[in-house]
């Protein structure tokens, strides 16, 4: 898949763009390779079960890092630089799970190029992280 | 909708106790290039008003930016 090419002018407050992802046991994996994070919290069945979740968390910023997909790749995807990203983690995923990644542009600044973008990731309808991201949309 | 005061010291890190007009980005650490544009957007988001890319690059510190805001909220 090829990133979208949309420019500033293109955009407008209320536009919005979504796609789904199923998340695995095998993503998980990876991403406590690739960020140290291997809590046993997302990588033990074991230590899972002992907690109130009672099987593996997915990581929350692997869930997050798909808004680096969206803004890369949908919204406004070729020409955006990401400035910045709030998280805030609202409901558990797991292994197995298929979320909705989804965002909606909320400001445009023609002035300095910046976009903000509500982005949400929903489980069964559910907010399960929500954030915004600030993008600039390159000239 | 918060004060100017308000977005520099969220955005630009700066005690309100410390904010004068005559700061710029040489005695503010947070006042980077990119951070600058985000205030920028911020001030245009809360105050609902829009800068010109000409002003936005003329201004030099916390003083021309008040300014310029307060003289498109009177319009």
């Amino acid at each position: 898949m090829e990133a979208r090419d949309l420019t500033l002018e293109q955009i407008q407050i209320g536009d919005s763009a979504q796609f789904e992802r199923a998340i695995t046991a095998e993503d998980i994996a990876a991403f406590a390779t690739l960020s140290g994070d291997a809590n046993p919290l997302h990588t033990s069945e074991a230590y899972a079960q002992t907690t109130p979740f009672g099987r593996p968390l997915v990581h929350g910023m692997l869930l997050g890092s798909l808004f680096s997909s969206l803004v890369g790749m949908y919204l406004p995807g070729k020409r955006c630089l990401y400035l910045g990203q709030t998280l805030q983690f609202k409901k558990p995923v797991f292994a197995g799970d298929t979320v909705m990644v989804s965002g909606i542009v909320t400001t445009k600044s023609e002035s300095t190029r910046i976009l903000t973008i509500e982005t949400t990731i929903a489980k069964n309808g559910e907010a399960a992280v929500t954030g915004i991201a600030t993008v600039q949309v390159l000239a | 909708m918060k004060t100017f005061n308000e977005l520099v010291v969220e955005v630009l890190k700066i005690p309100e106790a410390d904010i004068h007009d005559d700061l710029s980005s040489t005695d503010v650490p947070d006042w980077d290039s990119m951070n600058y544009l985000v205030f920028i957007s911020r001030l245009e988001e809360n105050f609902n008003i829009s800068f010109t890319m000409d002003e936005v690059l003329q201004a030099k510190n916390v003083g021309d930016l008040r300014k310029l805001v307060e003289a498109r909220a009177k319009k």
